[in-house]
């Protein structure tokens, strides 16, 4: 978890990704930063992320995105 | 038939009648028939393009989900792929023939035959959706819809062909099929929501675009200040036209219980170009980043482009240029989008170019502020980033409406070696047809526009306070619109002076 | 408020608001769609849109009329008086502006099947090949929906749900009305034709005079008109002519004056194929292209014919030769001569100012040895005037002269010239009256009728007064065949200061005067002094001088209803009549003669 957030936020810099609920729905991250994110893991993780899991479910808390890595680790 | 016409709300009204009195299960029967009605009234020869699209997404959304539930995760991706393929190229070269081919062939200087044809109404909107449906069932997000008449439904509701928004099959189907209860809540929520969307597009939006016209063609005869002010009234027209329009389209299927996406969220507030983008034609563009961003930054391409760049720039530069790049190609399209023309496509490159910097600075501009010790969360810092924003926004407003690119920047020098502010006071807006009333009836609908907005950006819901007033209060905030909306319609149409009538001899 | 009852808010106030804009509308109804019934106001409607204005008018009185003449704007100047007299008929001038003739079709199957219809004259205008079928799209050329067949639905409610301007303007114009005809009512109701009594009533003067009014025959505008509906107008016009034949309907064919600048824009070919065309459909009167195409003083403006022209196109079509009409005016076209009649207009040819003259018309007013003002002079000064006038071979012309001209196209002597006193002062009597007779010169005086005889006092006043001469004098006067007395008004040349009452220092309506009170008035003036003058002369005068000179259009016509045909002025210049123009002789120049004036700079005047 705390590699995770250290990703995130060497990403999304000023980013309260510990206590954000909604960080999509609410907009606090987009569409770009989403593709930052997603390369990064798949760099960091060595995972294949599929393109139909970019859906905002997947990235409202850092426990989504990390229970989404989990799941392309297989 | 357009939004506008007095028939609109006639076929509202009735069909909003007959869908409450028909049973449930068969109400979205109502709806595909008014909806039909609204398409076929402009003409049988258009209904020839929405079938084409009804009838290829409907196919090809069958076979996917066949192909979904006969195969593993895997062999999903590889057959999915021709499916999909065959679909996009029916649908978008039949957008391309009728929009863009014309334009094409002439760009390319080649000896093409011209096909010229006419746009059918709402030909994107209703493209857009049904793809993004084949894209959903591809993705196994939703499944296929197995009945053609509910699914033509989708494709062509009437309140949105015309000027959207794009919906979503996931979030718009239900309620469609579904029929809903009777609501006055809904009714009333619906009707008010029109009338907001008709003063916005009847009494604001139709006088802002007096004068617009007359300058965008001719800007070398005005003077600076003049062609400021008329791109500034571009910008209210563009604004409270479209944005009307959605309300109105929004308004109409609120009355059936439907709620459709939200197309704008106050555009006027965003800090940067790019969250303006966010904010103003959301369908469109949540529609471009899940069917072509996302897509595109997955591409071989992409991904070969990223390892490049991080391996041979690094550190953030070499991580962003990728996406960067696929930004600029998304503001490409949305320029396209807007329209077959050279200016369009200037105006895509402006933003893909300015949201790209942004983009590329973005790191520098950290380290100013830090150095200035600007605090990105104050007010005041707020307050300029929209300012900077509408300048941004404002600039690129010179390209699109200009007859051709030339004249655009022959606006922009002029706006800025010959602006004259005296020449503004000169009589020249009365002369190109905009009297003091109607620039008192804009300024004071901008004020109102940014009133509601104003108050909605904080968080209250006007019409929920509204229903809380008195009971006089509601009626005068019912009957004063409604009496603006109708003098706007009446007093806006053909007129002619009878002494213009009869030429004098 | 729950939603249900904000709704039923909703409803009723948009229910209320309709109701308020249909009442409006309809009770207003400047289109006269619904039967106008506050305003009754049959000329607005017509000037709004003459088809549904016309046909409501003839729906309620078509048994006034049994016959027709119809076509585009320029058929109005075919006068229906003299299309009644000619036919033995009762006309009605069913001009429709931009009427192609698929209107005109419409309209005479809807006339044949609901009134009488013994006769039916058809004017063809170039313009007709050029586009059909095309008035639906605007308010005020559509026809009535029961003609077009056009949804009724559709058609009444764009008349309920009009743009409220239309009534507001029709409520504004209501409180401008005025005798004479305004833009916004042009049509006269009872023959159904333009009202053009204050077109007909303004001077026309000389070419360059018109050229300064009408700017558009100085600069005439080029176009490159398409004859596209030659074809479709033709079928048109085809059924028209079955329809006649088979009710038994007197069927006549007319192709309304071109002027020529207009018609060069056509493209020969296409010119051909129109004309050919209608010949093929029925022979007609063909009056396209002669030498009256080139005279701007004939036309109103680019594409209208004044009424006279329409006057001498009808007597040439029956054989009346009671007027002049220009020789080559109007030809019987058939099929076997259509191709000649089409080389024909292409040679017509004729010079703007051919057919009208310039006559010096000299003003004198009082003679006597010690001139006080620039109006009189010395009886040495006229005698030497006179001598020359003589000397140089100037024949004097009375008025009948001039109208004989214009209206008989009876030719004038080479050197014309008219000498007119003003007021009928004793010194034209005792001083100018031997000198006329020892070189022969005739003179026409104009009297104020109330002075005549006063010798000593104004009028019933103590006031002294310039000696007038009575009837006696004018009497002898007459009887030498040198003299004629026309009219300075009985009463409109009054001397404010010798007045107790509101002057009428002129011929022009008061302030506060209502129009027709002031019609009224000067009708009843000119008769008084028209009366007198005949009583004690024997002879009608059907000339007047316009007291002071000021006249403005409605005194103008106001006159020419009480019979006066030719009327004077004071602004300088020699004055231009026109051939077949009797309006020419309206508000002629004239010349005032002073001491100033040596005999030498007369002549010099004169041949300028």
């Amino acid at each position: 978890m705390e590699k995770l957030i250290g990703i995130l936020k060497g990403v999304c810099p000023g980013v309260d990704f510990e206590n954000e609920k909604a960080l999509c729905d609410d907009g606090i991250i987009n569409s770009l930063d989403i593709v930052l994110i997603v390369s990064e893991l798949m760099d960091a993780y060595g995972v294949e992320i599929d393109i139909d899991d970019l859906v905002p479910e997947n990235f409202n808390t850092a426990e989504d995105i990390l229970a989404l890595v989990e799941r392309a680790q297989g | 038939m357009s939004l506008l016409s007095p028939l609109f709300p006639a076929l509202v009204l009735v069909s909003v009648t007959v869908y409450y009195l028909v049973p449930k299960r068969s109400r979205w029967t109502v709806l595909l028939a008014a909806s039909w009605l609204f398409y076929l009234w402009g003409g049988l020869a258009s209904a020839a393009y929405i079938l084409i699209t009804t009838v290829s997404t409907y196919v090809c959304g069958l076979i996917l989900g066949r192909i979904r539930e006969k195969n593993d995760a895997a062999r999903v991706k590889k057959l999915r792929r021709p499916v999909v393929f065959l679909c996009c190229l029916i649908n978008f070269g039949m957008l391309f023939a009728v929009k863009y081919w014309d334009l094409a062939a002439e760009m390319t200087g080649l000896s093409l035959p011209r096909l010229g044809l006419l746009a059918p109404l709402g030909l994107s909107f209703f493209i857009f959706q049904s793809t993004g449906y084949v894209a959903d069932v591809a993705r196994g997000k939703i499944a296929p819809e197995r009945n053609i008449a509910k699914y033509s439904l989708f494709v062509s509701f009437f309140p949105q062909i015309t000027e959207g928004p794009i919906g979503r099959y996931g979030a718009l189907a239900p309620q469609l099929y579904g029929g809903s209860d009777l609501n006055f809540d809904n009714i009333r929520s619906g009707i008010q929501l029109s009338m907001w969307g008709l003063i916005k597009k009847l009494i604001i939006a139709e006088r802002a675009g007096v004068i617009v016209n007359s300058v965008y063609s001719n800007a070398s005869a005005y003077d600076g200040s003049v062609i400021a002010f008329a791109v500034l009234m571009y910008c209210i027209q563009l604004y409270c036209d479209f944005s009307g329009g959605i309300d109105i389209a929004r308004g109409a299927a609120k009355c059936f219980g439907i709620d459709m996406a939200e197309n704008f969220r106050r555009p006027l507030y965003a800090k940067s170009l790019a969250e303006y983008w966010r904010r103003w034609h959301i369908s469109l563009g949540s529609w471009l980043r899940d069917y072509v961003f996302y897509p595109l930054t997955f591409t071989k391409l992409f991904n070969r482009i990223g390892k490049f760049t991080r391996k041979h720039i690094g550190g953030a530069l070499g991580r962003i240029i990728p996406t960067s790049l696929a930004t600029f190609i998304i503001y490409f399209l949305v320029g396209i989008w807007h329209g077959a023309n050279y200016t369009y496509i200037a105006f895509g490159l402006y933003n893909g170019v300015v949201i790209t910097s942004g983009l590329l600075l973005a790191p520098f501009f950290e380290k100013v502020k830090a150095r200035l010790k600007i605090d990105a969360k104050s007010k005041w810092f707020s307050a300029f980033s929209m300012l900077r924003t509408m300048l941004i926004v404002f600039a690129g407003r010179y390209i699109t409406r200009a007859p051709y690119l030339k004249m655009s920047l022959v606006m922009l020098k002029r706006t800025v070696f010959n602006f004259h502010p005296s020449a503004l006071f000169s009589g020249v807006i009365a002369d190109l047809g905009m009297t003091a009333a109607d620039l008192i009836i804009v300024a004071a609908g901008v004020v109102l526009v940014n009133a509601v907005e104003l108050t909605e950006e904080r968080g209250t819901d006007v019409r929920l306070a509204l229903s809380k007033k008195s009971g006089f209060v509601q009626w005068l905030c019912l009957a004063l619109p409604l009496a603006a909306i109708v003098a706007a319609a009446l007093f806006g149409g053909d007129y002619t002076a009878s002494s213009f009538i009869y030429a004098q001899f | 408020m729950s939603g249900k009852k904000w709704t039923a808010a909703f409803f009723i106030t948009a229910a209320v608001f309709a109701l308020l804009i249909v009442s409006f509308n309809v009770l207003v109804d400047p289109f006269g769609v619904f039967g106008d019934p506050v305003f009754h106001w049959d000329s607005y409607s017509e000037t709004q849109n003459p088809r549904i204005g016309k046909t409501a008018y003839l729906d309620r009185e078509h048994g006034k009329y049994d016959s027709y003449i119809i076509g585009c704007s320029s058929t109005s100047s075919y006068p229906v008086g003299l299309l009644n007299e000619y036919y033995g008929a009762s006309f009605y001038n069913l001009i429709m502006y931009g009427a192609d003739m698929q209107d005109v079709r419409d309209m005479v199957f809807y006339m044949a099947d609901n009134y009488e219809v013994k006769n039916l004259v058809v004017n063809v205008y170039i313009d007709n090949g050029l586009k059909i079928g095309q008035g639906e799209d605007s308010l005020s050329s559509r026809l009535p929906a029961k003609i077009s067949g056009r949804s009724k639905l559709s058609y009444y409610s764009d008349y309920v749900f009009l743009n409220p301007n239309y009534a507001v303007q029709k409520i504004k114009d209501r409180a401008d009305d005025g005798l004479l005809s305004k833009p916004f009512d042009v049509f006269d109701v009872e023959t159904g034709a333009y009202d053009k009594r204050a077109r007909d009533a303004e001077p026309i003067g000389s070419l360059a005079d018109y050229l300064d009014a009408y700017p558009v025959f100085a600069d005439y505008p080029v176009s490159t008109p398409a004859m596209e509906a030659t074809d479709k107008t033709m079928e048109c016009l085809a059924a028209v002519r079955d329809l006649c034949m088979e009710r038994g309907i007197s069927f006549a064919v007319v192709s309304a004056p071109v002027y020529w600048d207009y018609f060069n824009d056509f493209s020969k070919a296409e010119v051909e194929h129109f004309y050919r065309s209608l010949a093929e459909v029925a022979d007609f009167w063909d009056f396209t292209m002669s030498s009256v195409s080139f005279e701007p003083r004939y036309f109103y403006d680019a594409t209208h014919f004044r009424n006279d022209v329409g006057r001498m196109a009808l007597m040439r079509m029956f054989g009346d030769e009671s007027a002049y009409i220009p020789e080559d005016f109007g030809r019987l076209v058939t099929k076997d001569n259509a191709a000649e009649a089409v080389e024909a207009m292409y040679s017509a040819y004729g010079e703007p100012e051919a057919n009208s003259a310039r006559v010096p018309i000299l003003t004198y007013h009082h003679i006597t040895d010690e001139p006080q003002s620039g109006t009189e002079i010395t009886p040495e000064g006229f005698r030497a005037q006179i001598k020359a006038l003589s000397d140089g071979g100037y024949t004097p012309l009375f008025f009948s002269d001039l109208e004989d001209y214009v209206v008989k196209g009876y030719p004038l002597p080479e050197k014309p010239v008219v000498i007119t006193f003003d007021d009928g002062y004793m010194s034209n009597y005792e001083k100018a009256f031997p000198i006329l007779k020892e070189f022969d010169m005739k003179a026409t005086v104009f009297v104020i009728g109330v002075s005549v005889g006063s010798t000593e006092r104004y009028k019933d006043t103590e006031y002294p007064i310039t000696p007038h001469f009575g009837w006696g004098e004018a009497r002898e006067m007459v009887a030498s065949g040198l003299v004629e007395i026309g009219s300075h008004a009985d009463d409109m040349h009054q001397w404010a200061p010798y007045e107790t009452g509101e002057a009428r220092e002129n011929i022009l309506r008061l302030p506060g005067e209502s129009e027709a009170d002031y019609v009224a008035a000067v009708i009843a003036d000119f008769e008084k002094s028209a009366a007198d003058i005949e009583r004690e002369t024997g002879e009608r005068p059907a000339m007047l001088s316009f007291p002071s000179g000021k006249y403005d259009v409605l005194s103008q016509w106001a006159l020419s209803e009480a019979g006066v045909r030719m009327t004077v002025g004071v602004e300088e210049g020699i004055a231009e009549i026109v051939r077949g123009l009797p309006q020419s002789l309206y508000a002629m120049k004239r010349l005032n003669m002073t001491d100033e004036i040596s005999p030498e700079e007369l002549i010099a005047l004169l041949e300028k």
